[in-house]
């Protein structure tokens, strides 16, 4: 059984030989290559070397177009990245200074021959060249409600969007939805097959339930309604989520959920309600530290949760450059261990 | 009256008790509607309940001390009982207070003892300034004079700062794993303190997601405290403050 199969098997709650399992390395691609950071992201061909290579090293399910979220805020505009030695590269510049800015603001026609997307364009071809059909090649995509935090920072962002004004807000959301869904017509077109929706701005965690209501989830239909759901996972940024699962089925149609590692698992799993993917997911910041032992209760105290009745998946956040290759090997081990032979309803 | 944070507001001592019901009973509509506002995240209303409220005769200070502070105060009872308050609520809250404390208290009879002085900013390499604006909005309605460093702040720069401002406390944000446990964060902030031997009279308050999702992470990067909220930020930053003015 191929990743692939395994991942299908998993949403559709068939049996397979054990959960899929998503591993989230980026930076540490560089390292595989011996590259800077800088140097490796500067070339699709890097990443997607740097992928396969450390897809085949540890052996988990799923590849990643993404190089750091920053790229979507080159697509707008941003010319400046910093770049740290030992961590991700976090946007320089902001596209938006002010709030009076937001009129000018250009959202580009066709993202999938845009300049900025070249890199990733290239990437994603080498991905599915090599590895299409086989592995899960996963996309990160901002949802608009998101969006402008990496446009004109959460400071003014929040500010923006809780005391207005409300037309300029109205704008910003219009034109941060149209790229979303320019965004993700890209991405299919070059080939992904996991649309990560990625919106912290969809958890309670950030909003009242009264902005849940009002905004995310009218602007998530607008995100979505074009193109559809197919392929695409709810995320919010690791942001906590249960309390709106059912909401977001109805409403929205999503059928993968990739929890927060502050959400029950079962809790999750019962409002999903066998009507899609629930992925439990590590708190992988703290595998920094953690001993073999307690990496493993982890896994284990996560598969235990969420594996029984099947649709299940194992997964990772954004891992820290930091954590340890033996850590990042003894999780996946354990993965593959207590996932062993998915239990179906 | 005293708060439940252990400030002087300059309200209390009010010689008759009954005049005080009453006007702890002309103030309850007010403070109820501002709380609501808050929890609302309705700017606007909550303003304009501390317009209507100075209009009807409610004194700077009794807006401050009586109306603004304890609605965050109820803010922290509500996360202490397990009710969930989000990041936009903690938001709107600071902000208010920080505009209330801004506007009104050149307007109070006779200005409010200041619990303590903190130096903030991010973290070398951070550009995040979100959760350090939430936290210096709370201090302020804590009546704690703050500074405000910026972003992208040198470990050197927050040690001069702190000695400059004669701070009680460094507060250092980081929203990322490299930011909070690299070499040029807080632990290069607590190796000057050490070398200048300032560790007496300075303490480090560390926040931001890191630090949210490994609780024992503040410790190991050699901090005297964390906070998971602007609010709780307050609380521990004026504990850390006395702990300093009592040696
Ligand atoms: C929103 C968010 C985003 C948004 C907006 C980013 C932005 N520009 O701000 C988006 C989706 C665009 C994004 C992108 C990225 N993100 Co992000 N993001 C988040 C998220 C969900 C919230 C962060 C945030 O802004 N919180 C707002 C602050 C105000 O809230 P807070 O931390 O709760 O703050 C409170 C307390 O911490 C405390 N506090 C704060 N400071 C202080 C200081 C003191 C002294 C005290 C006492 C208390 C205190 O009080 C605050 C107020 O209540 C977190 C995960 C999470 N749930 O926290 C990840 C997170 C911060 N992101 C992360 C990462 C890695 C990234 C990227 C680098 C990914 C990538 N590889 O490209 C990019 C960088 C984008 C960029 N800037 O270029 C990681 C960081 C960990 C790490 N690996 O280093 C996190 C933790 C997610 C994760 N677990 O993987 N992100």
């Amino acid at each position: 059984m191929n990743s692939m199969e395994r991942l299908v098997a998993a949403i559709q709650g068939k049996p397979a030989d054990r959960i899929p399992i998503f591993c989230n390395l980026l930076d540490q691609g560089a390292r595989e290559l011996n590259l800077s950071l800088e140097e490796y992201y500067s070339k699709g061909e890097y990443v997607a070397e740097g992928q396969l290579k450390m897809r085949e090293k540890y052996g988990y399910d799923n590849l990643w177009s993404l190089f750091y979220v920053g790229k979507e805020a080159e697509l707008l505009g941003c010319r400046r990245m910093i770049f740290a030695k030992d961590g991700p590269p976090n946007v320089g510049e902001m596209v938006l200074r002010r709030p009076e800015d937001i009129p000018a603001l250009q959202v580009p026609d066709d993202i999938y021959s845009h300049p900025a997307f070249e890199e990733q364009r290239k990437c994603l071809r080498i991905l599915r060249d090599e590895a299409g059909g086989k592995y899960p090649i996963c996309a990160y995509l901002t949802a608009s409600m998101t969006l402008p935090a990496i446009l004109m920072g959460m400071e003014k962002w929040m500010s923006l969007l809780l005391t207005g004004p409300t037309a300029l807000r109205d704008e910003l959301l219009h034109k941060c939805s149209l790229f979303f869904q320019r965004e993700i017509e890209a991405y299919r077109q070059a080939g992904a097959d996991v649309l990560v929706y990625s919106n912290p701005f969809g958890s309670t965690d950030f909003i009242t339930p009264k902005i849940f209501q009002e905004l995310s989830l009218p602007w998530m239909q607008k995100d979505l309604q074009p193109g559809g759901t197919a392929g695409v996972v709810y995320y919010c940024g690791s942001s906590p989520f249960n309390d709106v699962i059912e909401t977001v089925i109805e409403h929205l149609g999503i059928q993968v959920f990739y929890l927060s590692p502050m959400d029950d698992i079962r809790t999750g799993k019962r409002r999903v309600a066998g009507r899609g993917l629930t992925c439990g997911v590590i708190n992988d910041i703290l595998l920094i530290d953690w001993t073999r032992e307690q990496v493993r209760a982890e896994v284990r105290r996560i598969i235990e949760a969420g594996k029984p009745g099947g649709r299940f998946l194992f997964g990772t956040l954004v891992m820290p450059f930091t954590i340890p290759e033996d850590n990042i090997r003894v999780m996946l081990e354990a993965a593959c261990e207590f996932g062993e032979g998915e239990t179906v309803c | 009256m005293q708060s439940g944070s252990g400030i002087k507001t300059g309200v209390e001592d009010r010689p008759d008790e009954k005049m005080d019901a009453a006007r702890q009973v002309f103030l309850s509509p007010f403070i109820r509607r501002y709380h609501e506002a808050i929890l609302d995240t309705d700017h606007p209303f909550a303003r304009q309940v501390v317009t209507e409220g100075l209009e009807q005769g409610i004194l700077p200070e009794e807006i401050l001390f009586k109306i603004v502070l304890p609605s965050i105060e109820q803010i922290m009872v509500s996360v202490s009982e397990a009710r969930d308050i989000s990041l936009a609520q903690y938001f709107i809250a600071s902000q208010i207070a920080s505009e209330v404390v801004e506007e009104l208290i050149p307007r109070f009879r006779q200005s409010p003892d200041m619990v303590g002085r903190v130096v903030i900013g991010t973290a070398s390499g951070d550009f995040h300034g979100l959760g350090k604006r939430i936290v210096i909005g709370c201090l302020k309605a804590m009546m704690v004079e703050v500074f405000d460093l910026g972003l992208n702040v040198a470990p050197e720069q927050f040690v001069e700062a702190a000695l400059r401002a004669n701070a009680q406390v460094i507060g250092i944000s980081a929203m990322m794993i490299h930011t909070a446990r690299g070499e040029n964060g807080c632990r290069k902030v607590r190796q000057i303190l050490k070398e200048q031997c300032l560790e007496e009279r300075f303490r480090i308050a560390v926040g931001g997601a890191p630090y949210r999702f490994n609780p024992d992470l503040y410790r190991q990067v050699g901090a005297d405290a964390c906070a998971e909220n602007g609010i709780a930020a307050g609380k521990v930053i004026t504990g850390l403050i006395r702990e300093v003015q009592r040696r």
